[in-house]
């Protein structure tokens, strides 16, 4: 520099920036001795892809896409049991991947101070292409949905100012937030952001069934798979719909209210008592792992869930009209079509997705 | 020296006087200049000047005791006679006007010089800027926080946070009420407003018009659509907590005529202070 500088043809302007370099050059060697500014911006953006069977993303991945540090940083915030109020609990207590990011065997969510919630924590999968999350609709932002749980008294107890003030002290996470974000600071907006990049890109889509669809290798089904299939198209399709497995609609299916716990399902967010007791239709991916069943967890195995539809469904004036036609309560499915849904809904299990090393964090 | 030093303070206000009265004229805005405005809330009820912890009594013959009022405004635009608009940019166009601590004023800059016979201006958050997340926001959600305008048990700002006790006929004693108004996944509840302004505010480099407005709380509940908070009471009858539902639409409703521009100032002299 010094000797470009003398080669230059010196004018007054010149020399001025070559005086400010030199009175910049202490504090440029100085700030390259603080630990803080090593890191800087790594701009490398994911490949965030739409399997061919899935319908478009209803979240717009563009706002806030995946790039590699900020799905790390999501990734680790996933696993930090400091996004809770004592340390206890991280999101991936309760989401699990080895069932598709589901409690295994509990009925309820858990929380700090041994705190029990009053729903069955929800898979996490294909996010990106729901519009509306929680089985009331709380939300209906991919970055702006980790509030809830983060902030429930009997879930992580936590705030996002409380989050930021615990992740400042930590080198790692210094590190990684100036890496994840052009900002570089660890702010409500970055954590929001970082775990919104690491949901986006947990996407579901390779079970033997969507090989099936997409005519790929390993997409064979037995006769009895197809015989579901078909069973299933006719008789459950219409909620569970697409290859997203739901329509993302609110509704009533009939399960008899909890007396102890009256959930009033969407009526919590929308005020209004049309929507008394109804719920998300959940996506049926991975169902096989997610047990247990409905939105508290009642049932514990996919046969109670179709004899309640076939036997159990209670009517009430928000029961959805699909189960209630012609006068007949429910669905009618013989045990020979229950069997072999059963089969079929097993084929919606992805191994590759729940044994994926990229949402792992290996501590 | 002291008598003269406060004589020569009053000359020079005197001439500031003259100054002032000389922006008022119809100098011509210079195209390509910019100068600032700010707006000034000044919240009232029915009439009366909002003191927190004062009683008023609406036309539902409840009285109410406001403890806290903290409101979002947002997306301002200036219109001119013509119908050009300018909206201030939107990535530093959401406020938070706070009875509770006393913050009543925008001030805005680098407005295009110009004559503006109205401005617009939201209540809340659109759903539009909620979607784009915080990126948009500007990490809008820290603030808002600091105000209690957020919620966390979904996701979203309360746009109005109304809160306080009351009684009503038949209710026995004083009873908390709380009204947050917002949107959530089901209904839309965010509002625009477009005032006349019944002075010119001229905008001039160096000059900052001042527009006053006036927010008449007592038509969130008393406004064209009555809601009675005895009506709101919950099961255990201990208060009533207004968050949702048909209500929050008829408040985003009844918000429509929460503001009128009282008078515009024009000139370097016309900032309120805060009170």
């Amino acid at each position: 520099m010094g000797q470009a500088v003398s080669t230059m043809k010196i004018n007054t302007l010149s020399m001025r920036k070559f005086i400010l370099f030199i009175a910049a050059l202490p504090w440029i060697l100085f700030s390259c001795s603080k630990e803080d500014n090593d890191y800087t911006f790594v701009d490398k953006r994911m490949n965030f892809v739409v399997p061919l069977n899935f319908p478009v993303p209803a979240q717009d991945v563009t706002l806030n896409y995946p790039t590699e540090k900020g799905f790390e940083l999501g990734l680790k915030l996933f696993y930090d049991g400091r996004l809770s109020a004592d340390g206890t609990i991280s999101c991936s207590f309760c989401h699990e991947q080895g069932y598709a990011f589901t409690h295994h065997g509990h009925d309820f969510s858990h929380g700090i101070n041994d705190q029990i919630g009053i729903r069955n924590a929800p898979a996490v999968q294909n996010l990106a292409f729901l519009n509306e999350y929680f089985y009331d609709g709380a939300s209906n932002s991919m970055e702006m949905l980790s509030i809830v749980p983060i902030h429930n008294p009997v879930e992580m107890a936590e705030t996002m100012e409380g989050i930021t003030a615990k992740l400042k002290k930590d080198a790692a996470y210094v590190k990684l937030y100036k890496e994840a974000f052009e900002d570089g600071q660890i702010s409500t907006g970055n954590t929001l952001k970082a775990l919104g990049q690491f949901m986006t890109m947990m996407i579901s889509a390779n079970s033997r069934y969507d090989k099936y669809v997409r005519k790929e290798p390993g997409g064979s089904m037995s006769a009895q798979e197809l015989q579901g299939m078909a069973v299933f198209q006719d008789k459950c399709a219409s909620c569970h719909k697409t290859d997203l497995f739901t329509d993302s609609a609110f509704r009533n299916n009939g399960l008899p209210p909890n007396p102890n716990l009256d959930d009033k399902g969407r009526e919590v967010v929308t005020g209004f008592p049309a929507d008394r007791y109804k719920f998300k239709v959940p996506s049926l991916r991975n169902v096989a792992l997610t047990a247990p069943y409905m939105h508290d967890g009642r049932f514990g195995s996919l046969e109670s869930v179709l004899n309640f539809y076939t036997s159990g469904v209670k009517n009430s004036e928000t029961l959805d009209p699909l189960l209630s036609q012609n006068g007949v309560l429910g669905l009618t499915l013989s045990q020979d079509e229950k069997e072999a849904v059963i089969a079929f809904l097993k084929t919606l299990t992805d191994d590759e997705y729940i044994k994926n090393p990229l949402f792992y964090y290996k501590t | 020296m002291k008598f003269q030093s406060k004589y020569f303070a009053a000359i020079m206000a005197a001439a500031s006087l003259f100054v002032s009265c000389s922006n008022d004229d119809d100098s011509k805005p210079v195209d390509g200049t910019t100068g600032d405005a700010e707006l000034f809330f000044d919240n009232g009820v029915a009439g009366d000047a909002l003191v927190l912890g004062t009683s008023y009594t609406n036309s539902n013959s409840e009285s109410l005791t406001i403890n806290r009022l903290n409101y979002i405004i947002s997306n301002i635009t200036f219109i001119k006679e013509d119908g050009t608009e300018f909206q201030y940019p939107k990535d530093e166009n959401y406020f938070i006007i706070s009875a509770q601590n006393g913050e009543q004023t925008i001030h805005l800059h680098e407005i295009p010089a110009g004559d503006y016979k109205k401005v617009r201006f939201g209540i809340g958050v659109d759903q539009e800027r909620f979607l784009q997340g915080e990126t948009a926001q500007q990490s809008f959600w820290d603030l808002a926080t600091q105000y209690d305008l957020t919620w966390t048990w979904s996701t979203g700002y309360k746009f109005i946070l109304f809160e306080g006790t009351f009684t009503a006929p038949g209710v026995d004693g004083e009873k908390v009420f709380q009204v947050h108004q917002g949107s959530n996944t089901s209904t839309d509840n965010y509002r625009e407003v477009t005032l006349n302004l019944p002075t010119t505010a001229r905008v001039r480099q160096g000059d900052e018009p001042s527009i006053h407005l006036k927010t008449d709380v007592n038509v969130l509940l008393d406004g064209d659509t009555k809601i009675k908070l005895k009506d709101n009471l919950n099961p255990a009858g201990t208060s009533s907590a207004i968050m949702g539902g048909q209500n929050l639409i008829d408040i985003a409703n009844n918000s429509l005529k929460m503001f009128t521009v009282d008078h515009v100032h024009n000139g370097a002299g016309g900032e309120h202070d805060e009170d």
